[in-house]
């Protein structure tokens, strides 16, 4: 890979950092990142790794711009109402940065497709807004051994963890599997501050480049917790669990499955 | 018998002025007028070091050729009794260190040597060393001819000049007196052999070699050059490392570097010209002058009637055989080169009564006792049994020799001498021979090598070793070192031992007599292995009461000097300006303005001999020492009186509109200080007279070169690292920048990256740098 003149301009903040340099730019330009979501996290996620120089940069969603979006989803503007989300999202990114290439993949993830689709990418970004489709991401990220990186926010808190699956503790280490249906309220009945999406994604942002590096330490082992009132955050470790369903010492998860999804839910995750 | 009381060496005015006013130095810093930096880079070139203990020091006392005159020795007994802990300790460059000196006693120990004709000056920092001698030059049966005149010669040249004590790093020379190298010549940046050509006395030459990091050999610079021209031949070194070292990089300033840098032809060629240029204009100073010891040393004849007498068989190996058949040397293997203070005395007078007044000390960190009368030689050692050190050495065992270790340096990794300790007691406890032909054991606690494992036939380099998550001290295991007039052989390693294991690993080995590198690969092999559940004493190195750990390891105080203190303002001046240039406040914005001008100002008045606090008696010298001769521009002077303006609260209300004629000064105080030589002489010229010079590029293959002219901050950075990051590691970028921001930053930014500034050089009004990618 050689990089021209203006790309060496483009990016030059980076090749002056003595952890990224020339040949870290350059493995940013060869990673591939898929982010599952272009909502509230994905959109800040994808936006900012358009703009590092993530080379092949893959987008998930299946829904359309909607009015409530916009208070959160920095990606889309009033004039995407109604666009496709994955679309409005690749639109942006290719126009902060015509180096990368763009693959939007406009679906619903499932335990049938998200094999196929993960497949092409080395890191997975979930920017997903239900426990079904994060417990999915989990659960296919482990099975074809990607690394990947967690995060929720719901009014004015934030969580967020790094998997390296079999090396690190995975979502189900922690809590086995989604709550009960309706014990945790879904953005839409319980609102949320818009510029959560903006730190988590962000940070999980970080995680991507991090990867694609191979600098610092990755958030695996520990869940960040954020909250905006307090501006606190607080990382509690945890660690993988032998009696994780997924990937302890006796699993009981051997293949992927849709876990259920709360009825009130479904005009939030389905067209 | 009387002696003569004439000092061996004898120091230089210039030395003793600097002595003097050291006093004065020490009262202005306890008067908290200097900072530590400050201070540190006065006392260290003076040969004073601090402890790991904070607040304690050691004086290095600098021995011409490693000789002194008992009433010498009396007197540093004294100083350490009066001042320090009351134990002396012989180095392997036949200095004499006083230990554990509390800083307010540092001018009387040093005054109280000057009254006895010696000196610490030049004991650390980056300065000429002690120059070494053959330990028996004078006495040696084996010798060409006596070296010790000629070392101290040498000495006392290069001692008179300041230039001697602002060197790149320290330059050390030896005299060896026959191709056995018991000098170490061979290894030393500057080495002479002794030889003789058709009845003629000279010197084979050898340069740029040393131990530490990155240890080699010297080359042979001359063959012979008849003795009276070694003083030029030390000089015209001298002006090669001064002007080639490398001052940025502590790490690689050695005149090994200059050679590595170079190859063997290029450095000859830059020595054989500085050595035209010094014959040309002739030494500078006091002629060298040669002063014979062998005749006002030479032993008295014995009377017939005098009968030599046997000597115990079991103390033979304290005695060494002399040129003159009627005396001899006695020799005291001091364990770890450690002798007390009432010993010393003892050894002293035992010189006086039954030697020469003259006693020597060696490379092996032993005290030698000149021509001992063999009549009264068993007086003689019955004055030695009185010693209290006696009865380590009466038996003879394998020399084992060792740096001071983590006890005291604070580079130390391992406890050395315990290490040395351990290893005697185990060749004590299985009475392992020593004597003629026995390998001498040579213990570093680091690889700095200043217990010389690199030349040792069993050298040991200690280090850290990882087991279960836990750190043991350990030692690389290494053989086969050889120094001759042949060139030196580095010993070879082995493999690493825990710190444990060697003490029966050695004892085996020379008692069995399997010291031969193959030999000892097997048993280090056996050796190394740790158990899976060590002992608990693995993790203790010798001598330690805890755990072994490497808390307390910080940077060396070797390399302090006056440029590391230009540097902190400078990085203050810089760090100030470019904060000026991130706010918008006028009031903030004049303040860093202020401090920068402020640190820029006062940065080079050190060079000047001035040290003042307060901030006017700062600009005002700044303007007598650097504005009005043309060193900065005569603009500077409006800028300095709207800055005092400003700051007393006059009509100037804010600094800003000057932050652009700031940001020139401080590059050219930058530019001033990156061409200050070893006599802190600028080696650019004054404004008012510099021309166009033409660009000097260095001799070395053609490199790849980035033309970054015209291309601004930070993009020719990025543009140097990327061209940087083309190349291979260890290969040299010439990058070619412009005068301003562009010299100011790049350089610094590229070495705060790891890589190696070889050199800048002005280039067609602009700057080529020389860059080595080092990773």
């Amino acid at each position: 890979m050689e990089l021209t003149d203006t790309q060496i301009e483009r990016y030059s903040r980076h090749i002056i950092l003595e952890e990224v340099g020339l040949a870290g730019q350059e493995r940013l330009l060869s990673a591939r990142v898929l982010i599952v979501g272009a909502g509230g996290l994905g959109s800040p996620a994808a936006l900012y790794l358009a703009a590092a120089g993530i080379g092949t940069i893959g987008i998930v969603d299946a829904d359309t711009v909607d009015i409530t979006n916009l208070q959160r989803q920095i990606a889309h503007r009033t004039a995407d109402l109604g666009r496709e989300k994955v679309i409005s999202a690749a639109e942006k990114m290719s126009a902060i940065n015509p180096d990368i290439t763009v693959n939007t993949h406009r679906l619903f993830l499932q335990a049938d497709n998200i094999a196929e689709v993960i497949d092409g990418y080395d890191f997975v970004i979930d920017g997903t807004d239900n426990f079904a489709a994060k417990f999915l991401i989990n659960d296919a990220c482990h099975f074809s051994r990607k690394a990947y990186v967690h995060a929720g926010i719901l009014r004015f808190d934030g969580q967020m963890m790094t998997v390296l699956p079999g090396e690190t503790a995975c979502l189900r280490c922690i809590f086995g599997g989604p709550p009960p249906p309706g014990a945790v309220p879904s953005c839409s009945q319980a609102g949320v501050l818009g510029v959560l999406g903006g730190v988590l994604g962000t940070l999980q942002a970080t995680e991507a480049v991090k990867h694609a590096l191979g600098q610092g330490t990755l958030l695996t082992n520990a869940l960040l917790k954020y909250n905006a009132l307090d501006l606190s955050f607080r990382k509690v470790p945890v660690r993988r669990n032998p009696i994780c369903p997924l990937c302890g010492d006796a699993p009981t998860i051997t293949d992927l499955h849709d876990e259920a999804l709360p009825v009130c839910d479904l005009k939030e995750a389905r067209p | 018998m009387s002696h003569s009381t004439e000092p061996i060496l004898h120091i230089p005015q210039s030395v003793r002025e600097d002595v003097l006013a050291y006093r004065e130095k020490v009262a202005a810093y306890r008067r908290g007028e200097s900072n530590p930096t400050a201070f540190k880079a006065y006392r260290v070139p003076m040969g004073i070091y601090e402890q790991r203990t904070d607040g304690r020091f050691m004086v290095r006392v600098r021995l011409g050729a490693g000789l002194a005159l008992p009433q010498q020795l009396t007197r540093i007994a004294a100083l350490s009794q009066a001042h320090g802990n009351g134990v002396l300790h012989v180095t392997t460059r036949q200095d004499i260190q006083i230990h554990d000196v509390p800083i307010e006693s540092t001018p009387d120990v040093l005054e109280g040597l000057l009254d006895g004709g010696i000196s610490s000056r030049g004991g650390g920092g980056n300065t000429v060393r002690n120059v070494s001698a053959c330990p028996r030059a004078g006495r040696c049966p084996q010798e060409r001819f006596d070296v010790a005149p000629h070392a101290i010669s040498v000495a006392e040249y290069l001692l008179q000049h300041r230039s001697s004590f602002n060197l790149p790093r320290k330059y050390k020379i030896a005299f060896s007196g026959c191709g056995t190298d018991c000098a170490l010549a061979s290894v030393a940046d500057l080495g002479f052999f002794a030889k003789t050509r058709d009845g003629e006395q000279g010197f084979l030459v050898y340069a740029a070699g040393g131990l530490g990091g990155s240890p080699r050999g010297g080359i042979v610079i001359e063959e012979f050059i008849p003795v009276a021209e070694a003083v030029e031949v030390a000089e015209a070194i001298r002006r090669v490392f001064d002007k080639n070292g490398d001052r940025t990089n502590k790490n690689r300033a050695r005149l090994r570097f200059v050679l590595n840098r170079l190859g063997d032809n290029a450095f000859k060629k830059l020595y054989q010209e500085e050595l035209v240029a010094v014959r040309a204009e002739g030494l500078a100073g006091d002629p060298p002058s040669v002063r014979d010891l062998e005749a006002r040393f030479a032993p008295q004849t014995v009377l017939s009637e005098a009968h030599i007498e046997d000597v115990q068989p079991d103390l033979q190996h304290l005695i060494w055989p002399e040129k003159a058949a009627e005396s001899v040397t006695l020799r005291l293997p001091l364990p770890l080169g450690d002798i007390s203070a009432e010993d010393l005395e003892l050894v002293a007078h035992l010189a006086k009564k039954h030697g020469l007044g003259l006693v020597g000390t060696t490379q092996e960190q032993e005290l030698l006792v000149y021509g001992v009368r063999r009549a009264e030689l068993a007086a003689a050692l019955a004055v030695l049994r009185e010693t209290i050190v006696f009865s380590s050495f009466r038996n003879a065992r394998p020399r084992v020799v060792a740096c001071a270790g983590a006890s005291t340096c604070k580079l130390g990794l391992c406890l050395s001498r315990g290490l040395a300790s351990a290893i005697s007691a185990a060749f004590d406890a299985q009475d392992v021979a020593g004597g003629e032909g026995a390998p001498v054991i040579r213990i570093s606690g680091c690889p700095n090598s200043c217990g010389g494992h690199h030349i040792g036939a069993i050298g040991l380099e200690g280090r850290a070793q990882r087991h279960n998550g836990r750190l043991l001290p350990a030692y690389v295991v290494l053989a086969g070192g050889v120094v001759s007039e042949d060139g030196a052989q580095l010993a070879q390693p082995l493999g690493v031992v825990p710190a444990r294991r060697l003490p029966e690993l050695l004892a085996a080995a020379v008692k069995q007599g399997m010291t031969g590198a193959e030999d000892l690969r097997r048993l280090v092999a056996e050796h190394a292995v740790i158990p899976p559940n060590p002992p608990e004493d693995y993790f203790y190195d010798f001598g330690a009461e805890v755990p072994f750990s490497l808390a307390g390891r910080g940077p060396g105080e070797c390399g302090a000097g006056v440029f590391d203190v230009i540097q902190l303002d400078i990085r203050e001046a810089a760090s100030a300006l470019r904060s000026s240039k991130t706010v918008l406040d006028d009031r903030v914005r004049s303040e860093e303005l202020y401090m920068s001008l402020l640190a820029a100002a006062r940065s080079l008045l050190v060079i000047f001999g001035v040290e003042v606090t307060k901030e006017h008696l700062i600009f005002a010298a700044f303007d007598r020492e650097l504005i009005t001769p043309g060193w900065v521009s005569a603009a500077s002077r409006n800028v300095v009186a709207d800055a005092l303006d400003w700051r007393l609260g006059g009509e100037t209300k804010s600094l800003v509109q000057h932050a652009e004629s700031i940001g020139e000064l401080v590059a050219r105080i930058t530019d001033l200080f990156g061409s200050l030589d070893a006599n802190l002489k600028f080696r650019l010229t004054p404004l008012a007279e510099e021309t166009a010079a033409a660009p000097s590029v260095g001799a070395e293959k053609a490199a790849a070169r980035a033309d970054l002219s015209g291309v601004l901050c930070p993009m020719n950075f990025v543009k140097a690292k990327v061209a940087l990051e083309k190349i291979s590691i260890g290969s040299v970028l010439e990058v070619i920048l412009d005068d301003g921001e562009p010299i100011q930053n790049v350089p610094g930014s590229l070495a705060e990256q790891g890589h190696e500034i070889i050199s800048v050089t002005p280039f067609e009004g602009r700057h080529l740098v020389r860059i080595r990618r080092l990773k």
